[in-house]
């Protein structure tokens, strides 16, 4: 490339919440035609800085200089007229509205005439750009509720791009996606990197990043640090960037050969939920991590959900060493079974609930003094040492949920059963939009969780936290367990990605 | 620059909380003292007059402050104050305190009417409770036809300040205990602020649904009594718009509509002071009834500005 045209220039950006000062400062330059990765840790500020640039928060103090025209969006579609779009983290498209309905939103104008919307040039359209972009599978005039989150964040690649944006924000997204649907979301990177488009990229995968990206600028506790070329530079230094220190000590676990026990401590015999799961059967040991990989539509998530008594319309059984039959939440936390979901804010957190609230839910019980009685100082107790157990960022734990970045809200879900201190913990992609520091504690809970002889079950879509972490593999396909790996240093991705697809 | 804009963010957000609390305790007093002027002193003079009026409405509130809670709403409670009241009317001539049991009941009855049609019939809670409100007021009129339907003469005897007080504090009383230190206020405001979580975290939330309505009820059952107790007959209009006036009072009271984390026990004792204050208020100063409830609208749309929970509802529906 010749000389670099400047896109985007952000200004002396800061911004605050309540106290935490989540933005100090911030001046750096995005060009035309370069893949920009923006990293950092948990808390350090990314999402902050996209979401004011695409709207979504209002940017109190510093300038966005767009082409040099200084941009201030107070909405998502007025920066979508801007040439600015994103693609969250989080659920993006909204219930209750068609495919079609969900790309066009906000921009329904052109299918306006006289104040009647043309519906049907509106489908034909959103089905003509669906099928330029490989998602044929989609229909444009199918409720988005009907499709999955993975299929949901296909409909908003195509929402977020079909315009050509100037700049496209894409954060933590890949977390979300399976290898395929993460190879789709590349592809049209790239596209949009080629035609003269910049891309805001932010991911927690160092090695997705440094193979995507050609620029990496590093956020640390809201504080620009660096941008750097990624040919000049290699994971372990991009760590030492965003911690501050060489990052030691082990990653995953380092074991390999250890005998599991022959003690079954739960299984699942003959367990189908319609249309998502068919005739599952597996045991899990006590001390054991099984992992279960597959794409995302190939039911992998739907076998936390069966086990914890949280599916509809399940049959079969799901049995506890002692016989005990688990068919439904209470039971299952009962006989200490702990559950994280991926839908982390619907389903695995309160968010208009303060942090003490959201730990100790699962433990009233244990936590009761006298009869039915509850203490408050016994609760926030509990709630503080386990929130300090496991590094929650937060002002304290009575700070509501909503407050705090996607990292720190899965922080809180791990404590709250960690506390609960549960024997059988399913996590469903724990370490989903998690910075490396965290993960790495997440997985030495999990190896230290494990020896003390307790069972984990961990879904999840990163080939290389399941061949990282587990002692078995089960890989699904189309709702059945398509094969089974055991924990090797030979074990590599493909052997992985063949029985999934 | 920067610093100032950030102190005055938590400033204002400390502020938010502590409006929500004080403001209605502030409005209670200013009320009060402000009715007291205009009236002459009348107010204090025909204190325990007014307080007559609190009962019915500070113990069904009770129940309302419970399903508002969970995120919930009720309009059905003057019904079901009405038909508890024939009820008690009716068996009072057998027993007494038979009919308090029956009284408790029949309320019980409508609540596990609305608890099955929200519960297992997903149906709005709402939409539920203006169908019964409407069905049961025609079986009132219905059944009070002819002519108001009277109790046990002797019933009227019981009516003393000294009665009403202790029964309304005992409600209260056991109400606020169970609400505040056990696990049953705890769950309550966790469906509130979010069912579905509430679930994975191991509360049976269509059960506690179901159970809240018929809880409800029957609490509105026996506030029934000390109604009946008061008046001695039922008449077609019988707990006619006490919905509204539960629903103004909690308001005022400073509760947040959308239930959740940030309510209050506190809510339902203000907030039903203040109200039965503020009409009688506007009632001793000649106010015609008509204004009077243009007035109080105001005042409730007023109080709903400033205590709705706008951060919890971004999306509003």
């Amino acid at each position: 490339m010749s000389e670099k045209e400047v896109r985007l220039q952000v200004r002396n950006v800061s911004k605050n919440f309540g106290i935490t000062k989540a933005l100090q400062d911030v001046s750096f330059d995005l060009y035309k035609g370069e893949i920009h990765a923006l990293i950092g840790e948990n808390g350090s500020g990314k999402s902050t800085l996209t979401n004011m640039l695409t709207g979504i928060y209002t940017l109190e103090t510093g300038k966005f200089i767009l082409d040099g025209k200084e941009v201030h969006p107070k909405n998502q579609v007025e920066a979508n007229n801007e040439g600015i779009s994103i693609i969250v983290q989080e659920q993006g498209t909204l219930d209750g509205l068609t495919v079609a309905e969900n790309i066009f939103l906000g921009h329904e104008d052109r299918f306006i005439k006289g104040g009647i919307r043309n519906t049907r040039a509106m489908n034909q359209e959103a089905d003509k750009l669906l099928k330029e972009y490989g998602f044929d599978k989609i229909k444009a005039n199918v409720m988005v509720d009907e499709y999955n989150f993975e299929d949901r964040k296909l409909v908003e690649i195509v929402k977020a791009t079909y315009f050509k944006p100037k700049v496209i924000v894409i954060d933590e997204t890949t977390t979300a996606l399976s290898q395929e649907g993460r190879e789709e979301l590349y592809k049209h990177m790239k596209r949009i990197r080629d035609y003269g488009g910049t891309v805001i990229f932010i991911s927690h995968d160092l090695d997705e990043v440094l193979s995507l990206s050609n620029t990496i600028t590093v956020l640390r506790d809201g504080i620009y640090i660096d941008t750097v070329d990624s040919k000049d530079i290699d994971v372990d230094g991009l760590k030492k960037l965003m911690v501050g220190r060489e990052v030691s000590g082990n990653y995953y676990r380092a074991d390999y050969g250890e005998k599991v026990s022959d003690e079954v401590v739960l299984s699942m015999k003959n367990v189908s939920v319609p249309g998502l799961i068919k005739n599952i059967n597996l045991d899990l040991h006590k001390g054991e991590i099984l992992g279960i990989g597959g794409l995302s539509e190939s039911g992998m998530h739907e076998i936390g959900k069966a086990i914890f008594g949280a599916s509809f319309d399940r049959t079969g059984e799901v049995v506890l060493e002692d016989g005990t039959k688990i068919n439904d939440i209470p039971t299952a936390i009962k006989h200490s079974i702990a559950y994280t979901s991926k839908d982390r804010d619907n389903e695995s957190i309160i968010l208009n609930q303060s942090i003490e609230d959201n730990i100790v839910l699962p433990s009233l019980n244990e936590l009761a003094v006298a009869g039915p009685f509850q203490s408050d100082r016994k609760k926030k107790n509990f709630a503080d040492k386990y929130a300090k157990e496991i590094s929650v960022k937060m002002v304290n734990t009575k700070q509501f949920v909503s407050q705090l970045s996607g990292g720190n809200k899965q922080k809180v879900v791990l404590a709250r059963w960690i506390g609960k201190d549960s024997d059988i913990v399913i996590l469903d992609s724990p370490t989903r939009g998690i910075d490396i520091k965290v993960k790495q504690d997440i997985y030495q809970l999990m190896d230290s969780m494990r020896k003390s002889g307790k069972s984990i079950l961990m879904i999840s879509e990163e080939l290389m936290e399941l061949i990282g972490m587990c002692d078995r593999i089960l890989i699904m396909k189309d709702g059945e367990i398509n094969g089974e790996l055991q924990r090797s240093p030979e074990l590599n991705e493909n052997a992985l990605i063949e029985k999934m697809v | 620059m920067a610093n100032t804009t950030t102190q005055k963010k938590t400033k204002q957000a400390g502020m938010n909380s502590t409006l929500r609390t004080l403001l209605p305790v502030i409005g209670l007093v200013v009320i009060f003292i402000v009715f007291n002027t205009l009236t002459s002193g009348g107010m204090v003079s025909s204190l325990p007059l007014v307080i007559t009026q609190v009962y019915p409405i500070i113990i069904s509130a009770m129940g309302v402050f419970f399903i508002m809670t969970m995120g919930g709403l009720d309009f059905s409670q003057g019904s079901i104050l009405g038909i508890a009241s024939i009820v008690i009317c009716a068996v009072s001539k057998v027993s007494i305190p038979l009919s308090i049991v029956c009284g408790i009941l029949s309320g019980a009855a409508i609540g596990a009417i609305n608890g099955f049609f929200y519960v297992n019939r997903k149906i709005k809670s709402f939409i539920v409770t203006i169908c019964t409100m409407f069905l049961f007021r025609g079986f009132i009129k219905y059944l009070t036809t002819n002519s108001p339907v009277a109790g046990n003469a002797s019933l009227i005897y019981l009516d003393s300040t000294g009665l009403k007080v202790t029964l309304t504090v005992i409600v209260l009383l056991v109400g606020f205990i169970f609400f505040r230190f056990t696990r049953f206020g705890t769950d309550l405001k966790a469906i509130g602020a979010g069912e579905k979580a509430a679930k994975f975290a191991g509360i049976r939330t269509d059960r506690m649904k179901f159970w809240i309505y018929v809880l409800s009820g029957a609490i509105t059952g026996f506030a029934a009594f000390l109604s009946v107790i008061h008046i001695g007959s039922v008449t077609a209009s019988g707990g006619n718009q006490l919905e509204t006036q539960i629903l103004i009072a909690l308001v005022l009271g400073g509760m947040p509509i959308s239930g959740g984390a940030k309510v209050n026990f506190l809510n339902i004792i203000v907030g039903s002071l203040l109200y039965v204050i503020l009409s009688s208020g506007l009632n001793m100063m000649g106010v015609t009834p008509q204004m009077n409830q243009m007035i109080q609208g105001i005042i409730f749309l007023i109080f709903v500005f400033i205590f709705a929970d706008r951060d919890a509802n971004e999306v509003v529906k």
